[in-house]
C-alpha cells in the first residue's frame, strides 16, 4: 500500500467519523415518513377490512329480500281468510301460526334492506334474480312460484266451512312449496350469514307445514 | 486529500449526507398524496348524498289521524293528511276508475306509491304505467280527471310530475319512495283493505 493511500484510508475513516453526527437528521426524517405512510396504509386496509360489505340493490340476497316479502304477504292475506272463514281449531291456530311467523320474517327482510341502503322494490320486475324462473312476469305474482291467483283469492274469500278449508290448504301447500323453492334458490347464490340462516328456518318450517296440511287435508278425504 | 476529493466522498455515502434527504421526502410525499386521495374517495363513495330527483315536490307536517268524513286536501292528488281507516288495497293493483282520497292517502301512510294520470293519456302511455304498476308490489294505478299533469306519482309528502310514461324518474322515484323512509307506518300491509275504487 502506497503512502496515499494509506492516507486516503486514514481520511476516509476520519470522515465517516466527523459525519456521523449529521447522519441522523436525514435519516430520522426519512424514517419518520415511511412511519406515517406505513400507518396510513395500515389504517386504509384496516378500514376496507372492517367496513362492513353489503349485498348491492341487484344481488340475489336483496331480490329474495323483496320478492318473498312480497310472497309472505300473500300467506298473511289467505291465512286471514280461512281464519274468518273456519271455526277448526288446528286449521285457526295454523293460520295464526303462518300470520304471525311471515309477518315478522317481512319485517327482519326489509330491515335487511334497510341496513343494505335496497330499494323495497325493482321497477324491472320481480324475480329477475332467481334466473330460469320467469325473469319479467305478466301481472302481479305471476311468474313467483306457488303464488294463487286473484281468481283463487276470491273463491277462498267467499268459500265458507270445510270447503274452505280444503281450498286453504291446497293453496297453502303450493304456496309453501313455492317458498321452499325460493328460499332454496337464495341458499344457493348467498353466504351472508343472516340470509343464510333465515332461509333455512323458511325451507325447514314451511317443509314441515306442508306435511301438517297433507295430513289435514287427509283427514278431510281431499288428499 | 484535498477537500474536494473529501466533499465527493461524502456525497457518494449517504450514510454522511449532511442536507434534507430530497429524494426520500419527495417519494414520501407522493404516497402520501395518493394515500390521502384513496381516502377521500373512498370516504366519498361511502358517504356521497343520494342524487335528488328533479322536481320532485315535498310537503311536510301532514296529519295522521282518522277521519269518516270527506276531506278537502290541498293538493290533487293529495300527498298525505287525515284519511279514512281502510287503507286502499295497493298490491301492484291497476284501477281502472278514481279512488275515492280518504283511502288513498291511508295507503300512502303505508308506504305505497301511488301513480295518477289524466284521463286522456294516451294507450301506450297508459299501457307502461299498468305494466310498471302490476310489476311492483306497493305501488296502485288509477285516474284523476282533474290533475294538473298527465302523470303523478305521489308518496306520503312526496310528489312528482311528468308528462312522458318513458321519464327515467319514474323509476327513480319508485326505488326510492316505495316503502321509502318517508313512510309513517312501516311495515303496514297494502292488502286487507279497501278493493274496489
Amino acid at each position: 500500500m502506497s503512502g496515499a493511500a494509506r492516507a486516503e484510508t486514514a481520511e476516509h475513516e476520519e470522515g465517516v467519523e466527523n459525519a456521523a453526527p449529521a447522519a441522523p437528521r436525514g435519516r430520522t426524517l426519512s424514517l419518520v415518513l415511511a412511519g406515517l405512510v406505513v400507518l396510513i396504509a395500515v389504517a386504509v386496509v384496516a378500514a376496507a377490512a372492517l367496513r362492513p360489505s353489503v349485498p348491492g340493490p341487484d344481488s340475489p340476497e336483496a331480490g329474495f329480500a323483496r320478492d318473498m316479502s312480497t310472497h309472505h304477504a300473500q300467506a298473511v292475506q289467505m291465512s286471514f281468510m280461512i281464519r274468518d272463514a273456519s271455526d277448526d281449531e288446528k286449521i285457526r291456530t295454523l293460520a295464526y301460526d303462518i300470520i304471525t311467523t311471515q309477518s315478522a320474517q317481512i319485517g327482519m327482510m326489509t330491515a335487511w334492506l334497510d341496513a343494505w341502503k335496497a330499494p323495497k322494490v325493482d321497477p324491472k320486475g320481480p324475480m329477475r334474480w332467481m334466473s330460469g324462473h320467469g325473469g319479467h312476469g305478466g301481472g302481479s305474482g305471476a311468474a313467483m312460484p306457488g303464488m294463487a291467483t286473484d281468481q283463487q283469492l276470491k273463491e277462498l274469500e267467499s268459500a265458507e266451512g270445510k270447503d274452505a278449508e280444503v281450498l286453504f290448504l291446497k293453496l297453502m301447500i303450493a304456496h309453501h312449496r313455492g317458498g321452499v323453492e325460493m328460499a332454496e334458490a337464495v341458499l344457493a347464490r348467498t353466504d351472508r350469514e343472516e340470509v343464510e340462516r333465515l332461509a333455512r328456518t323458511m325451507v325447514e318450517g314451511q317443509s314441515a307445514e306442508i306435511e301438517l296440511m297433507t295430513s289435514m287435508l287427509r283427514e278431510r278425504g281431499a288428499a | 486529500m484535498s477537500k474536494s476529493a473529501r466533499n465527493r466522498q461524502k456525497r457518494n455515502n449517504p450514510l454522511v449526507q449532511s442536507g434534507p434527504p430530497w429524494g426520500a421526502i419527495a417519494f414520501f410525499t407522493v404516497i402520501g398524496v395518493i394515500v390521502t386521495a384513496a381516502v377521500a374517495f373512498a370516504a366519498w363513495q361511502a358517504f356521497k348524498p343520494v342524487e335528488p330527483i328533479a322536481g320532485l315536490i315535498e310537503r311536510d307536517g301532514l296529519e295522521r289521524g282518522h277521519v269518516t268524513t270527506k276531506i278537502e286536501y290541498d293538493t290533487n292528488p293529495p300527498m298525505g293528511g287525515k284519511h279514512n281507516a281502510v287503507w286502499q288495497n295497493c298490491d301492484g293493483r291497476v284501477y281502472d276508475q278514481p279512488l275515492q282520497n280518504e283511502h288513498a292517502v291511508h295507503s300512502l301512510e303505508h308506504g305505497a306509491v301511488w301513480i295518477t294520470y289524466r284521463p286522456g293519456l294516451d294507450s301506450k302511455a297508459l299501457g307502461k304505467l299498468k305494466d310498471r304498476v302490476s310489476n311492483t308490489d306497493y305501488t296502485m294505478l288509477s285516474p284523476v280527471p282533474d290533475q294538473d299533469s298527465p302523470i303523478v306519482l305521489t308518496a306520503w309528502g312526496k310528489q312528482l310530475k311528468t308528462d312522458d310514461a318513458d321519464d327515467d324518474r319514474i323509476d327513480a322515484f319508485l326505488r326510492a319512495y316505495v316503502k321509502g323512509p318517508q313512510t309513517p307506518e312501516p311495515g303496514a300491509a297494502c292488502i286487507g283493505g279497501k278493493d274496489t275504487p
